[in-house]
């Protein structure tokens, strides 16, 4: 890896850890658990339209576990894991056939794909079903999150190219 | 626009459309008053809401740590714990019936059951 590429990457990461950490001291949104607006995706969803699959994914991967680490809650690394991987791995799918100008399109099904690996997670670990019990809700406002985010990271290219 | 992405867009409106209606009927209020405590997949306590006088009382886990569970007018709520992320403490009073509140950390579930109660 060439050395100015790891540094674009390192920044990356320190945007959206500074993001993430900034999220985390907003009060929240609703009271429902597992709704947020996760603004740190807006650096996901940049990085996998601009970079490798591989480089996003070590940069996701920075991100959570140091921002787990930050958060001083360490225990919900798994379900931060799980939304982050099948988030990933579903925009990176979807990026082939959405081009660049539908960006806000990818992150709303990175959203979706988020919420559905968090749950699948929690009903894993608590081995029942009624840790899914506010799935339907997290989908409607992770629709609404995603796009906003979405939106954002097409700015951010935008300004960038 | 492309053939792909018009697939994905109507997918995720068809999605968005469909799951805001249930949501609609999963947020509406429980009409039941029977509640249950379950941790670990073991229930607890079962209580009449209706019936129960105001107290608070506290949950201990095995694997260490608290909930505090408040019984106030026939509602139910976790009104304190020591768990980091507090998120059973702001769920708040336990209304609907297809949204429980939830301790992940202590594997406790707070939520509205069928049935009498001991």
């Amino acid at each position: 890896m060439k050395t100015k590429r790891l540094a674009e990457l390192s920044m990356l990461t320190a945007v959206a850890l500074i993001i993430f950490i900034v999220e985390l001291r907003l009060p929240d949104l609703t009271p429902i658990q597992g709704v947020k607006l996760g603004l740190a995706n807006i650096i996901t969803v940049y990085a996998v339209y601009r970079y490798t699959p591989k480089e996003v994914f070590l940069v996701l991967m920075s991100r959570v576990i140091l921002g787990a680490l930050f958060s001083a809650n360490f225990s919900v690394i798994l379900y931060s894991m799980a939304g982050a991987l099948t988030c990933l791995a579903g925009m990176l799918l979807v990026k082939k056939i959405i081009p660049m100008e539908y960006m806000w399109l990818c992150s709303i099904i990175g959203a979706i794909l988020h919420n559905t690996g968090q749950t699948a997670m929690a009903v894993l670990l608590m081995r029942t079903f009624a840790a899914a019990a506010n799935y339907p809700i997290l989908i409607v406002t992770g629709c609404i999150a995603g796009l906003f985010t979405g939106i954002c990271a097409q700015l951010v290219l935008k300004r960038f190219s | 626009m492309t053939k792909g992405v018009k697939i994905c867009l109507a997918a995720v409106i068809a999605l968005f459309i469909a799951v805001a209606t249930a949501s609609y009927f999963i947020l509406r209020p429980s009409e039941s008053t029977m509640v249950e405590i379950v941790q670990d997949n073991k229930v607890l306590y079962t209580f009449d809401l209706s019936k129960e006088p105001n107290r608070t009382f506290r949950i201990d886990y095995s694997g260490g740590g608290w909930n505090e569970i408040t019984i106030e007018n026939g509602q139910i709520t976790v009104s304190d714990a020591d768990c980091p992320d507090k998120t059973c403490v702001k769920t708040g009073v336990l209304r609907s019936e297809t949204i429980p509140i939830v301790c992940l950390p202590h594997k406790l579930i707070v939520r509205f059951c069928d049935g009498e109660g001991s």
